[in-house]
């Protein structure tokens, strides 16, 4: 076998996926940015080289709320998603018999349909006859069943809680494994210098595990940022928009309004915002792929 | 971690572990036990835990078309389109990204790292934004509102991870195998096919399973896409429920159980390999 057979074996094996991504990721993406720049009417380009839609979104009254809703949903799932999943990745790390059963639980609800998950919360949130609303009424913590779905001023936190149901196994297993790998003599030594639990997780463990967490972090980052179905179908975006965020809002303008102008603007945004991450996952990832493409 | 058996130390292992196995298990759970209670049940307060009498009657609706608000959907229809999906294209995907993965693993060419890098990048670049123009080139191509163009779109999402997955596998096995069938006249395709292949099955098996939950599960271009009731998968039809809130949601907890269940068993019967695909590839988005 000659290398440049080789050479030809290769490009023809990865000819399907390499077509597959320009064709399904790359094209599309061209596509959007080309029909944002396009003034569309009905459905119908009318003239390109305009920016009409970005004029048109940042104009739309809904758009500050938009970029509220989604700086909660995108910042405040992050950090809450890690910090739980510290907390429990943390818990994992023991050994016992009862962190190894949860091991293997722990991932359910990453592997649960999104259109599952959202019907369960839906119902135990719903506002009569959910089952959280009802024992926190039952308990005496409010006079009246709220209504978590329901009420602008909750509704935006009440799906950060769900997200975080949904994305924190994936975050605690993966900071469990990292946890798992600190050298024992490091934490040893601590504690023969009189390190106390608190002191060793904060001294010992996390600097241990800080490049881990900085790429979960990131990486969590870019599948908030993705998340689309969850919260689609458990509010819509609603009410009255309280929770309308930018993916809801993509979906919303391009298929329900045909707003397809407005629509590509906001997709163009939402992909410069997804790039910029990507940018920062890279940057932090530069480590490995300095070292070629395999760890 | 050494610590000496205390009786506090244990009960608070064990209370933090039923705290988190709760959590975990409970949304799921409670659905699941709607799905045997009565629509009046469901509706009084205040809730009962546990069904009085058990009752299968909601699974059977889905399944009788003739009863009442039995919908526009049929549920057989919709798990076979949901089956055929996930089933023909992550056996596109696994066919396709063992090839690729061979190369990227094998195989030395110019602009390998490169492409392999911008193949895991792209992956991150799924979601919402993506949606209209994606719904737009399946309009040109006339492939809306079809299983096949579902199928051909879940296999271009799918197949980079799947590639990536097996790559990183077959990197690991070690090119002396190989370079001694190759020595013994067999043809790079053979020693792939006959050798290395064999080896590699457990990667294939953790990238088809990833494969088939996601596509099993996916929702947001199934349900731009596909317009005629025949063509449904079962995401959609779930999520066509939404009306039916608290009126009959008992058929809500049969429909998510049906649903879950394919998963649930693809993920406690491969845990093994599930967690394998975790740690090798998912942080890579």
């Amino acid at each position: 076998m000659n290398n440049r057979s080789d050479r030809w074996l290769a490009y023809f094996m990865i000819l399907p996926v390499v077509a597959a991504v320009l064709a399904f990721v790359i094209g599309p993406t061209w596509d959007v940015g080309k029909l944002s720049l396009t003034q569309v009417v009905m459905g119908m380009e009318r003239g390109f080289g305009t920016l009409d839609n970005f004029r048109a979104l940042a104009a739309d009254p809904l758009f500050a709320l938009v970029v509220k809703n989604t700086a909660i949903w995108i910042i405040g799932g992050t950090i809450l998603c890690v910090l739980v999943g510290l907390a429990v990745g943390a818990y994992l790390a023991i050994d016992s018999w009862q962190t190894t059963i949860l091991r293997a639980l722990i991932l359910l609800p990453w592997v649960i349909p999104d259109v599952v998950t959202a019907m369960a919360w839906k119902w135990m949130l719903h506002g009569q006859v959910g089952i959280i609303g009802s024992t926190i009424q039952a308990a005496g913590l409010t006079d009246e069943q709220v209504s978590f779905l329901g009420d602008p001023s909750l509704v935006m936190w009440t799906l950060v809680v769900v997200l975080i149901w949904r994305k924190m196994p994936l975050v605690a297993l993966i900071l469990c494994a990292a946890i798992r790998s600190v050298p024992s003599e490091q934490i040893e030594a601590a504690r023969m210098d009189g390190a106390n639990a608190f002191e060793r997780f904060r001294f010992v463990v996390i600097p241990n595990i800080a490049f881990s967490l900085t790429a979960v972090t990131v990486i969590s980052m870019i599948w908030i940022t993705a998340e689309f179905a969850l919260p689609w179908i458990m509010t819509g975006g609603g009410p009255a928009n309280a929770s309308q965020i930018m993916s809801t809002y993509i979906y919303q303008q391009s298929f329900e309004f045909f707003n397809w102008g407005v629509a590509s603007a906001m997709s163009v945004v939402n992909l410069v915002m997804l790039m910029l991450i990507i940018a920062l996952y890279l940057y932090v990832n530069r480590r490995s792929w300095a070292s070629g493409a395999d760890k | 971690m050494n610590e000496t058996p205390r009786p506090f130390y244990w009960t608070f292992i064990t209370l933090c572990g039923l705290v988190i196995a709760t959590y975990i298990l409970f949304p799921v759970f409670w659905l699941f036990l709607a799905s045997f209670k009565t629509r009046d049940e469901l509706a009084q307060l205040p809730i009962a835990f546990w069904p009085k009498d058990p009752t299968i009657q909601a699974y059977r609706d889905l399944f009788d078309s003739g009863s009442q608000s039995s919908q526009l959907l049929n549920w057989p229809t919709l798990i076979s389109n949901s089956f055929t999906v996930a089933v023909t294209s992550t056996i596109i995907v696994v066919v396709l990204g063992t090839f690729a993965g061979y190369a990227f693993a094998r195989l030395k060419f110019p602009g390998r790292d490169l492409i392999l890098g911008g193949l895991l990048v792209s992956r991150m670049f799924q979601g919402a934004a993506l949606l209209l123009p994606t719904y737009r080139l399946m309009n040109m191509l006339n492939l809306q509102d079809s299983l096949i163009g579902l199928i051909l779109l879940y296999s271009a999402f799918g197949l980079p991870f799947a590639t990536w997955i097996i790559a990183s596998s077959l990197r690991e096995i070690p090119f002396e195998l190989e370079e001694s069938a190759m020595m013994d006249g067999a043809s790079r395709l053979q020693s792939m096919v006959m050798v290395v292949l064999p080896l590699a099955t457990p990667a294939l098996i953790t990238a088809a399973m990833w494969h088939f939950v996601g596509a099993w599960s996916e929702f947001a271009f199934a349900s731009i896409l596909l317009e005629s009731n025949e063509n449904k998968t079962v995401t959609i039809g779930l999520a066509s429920f939404v009306e039916l809130f608290t009126l009959e949601f008992q058929r809500v907890g049969a429909a998510a159980t049906l649903v879950a269940l394919p998963i649930m068993l693809v993920f406690f019967f491969g845990q093994r390999y599930f967690t394998r695909g975790l740690l090798a590839g998912a942080v890579k988005g």
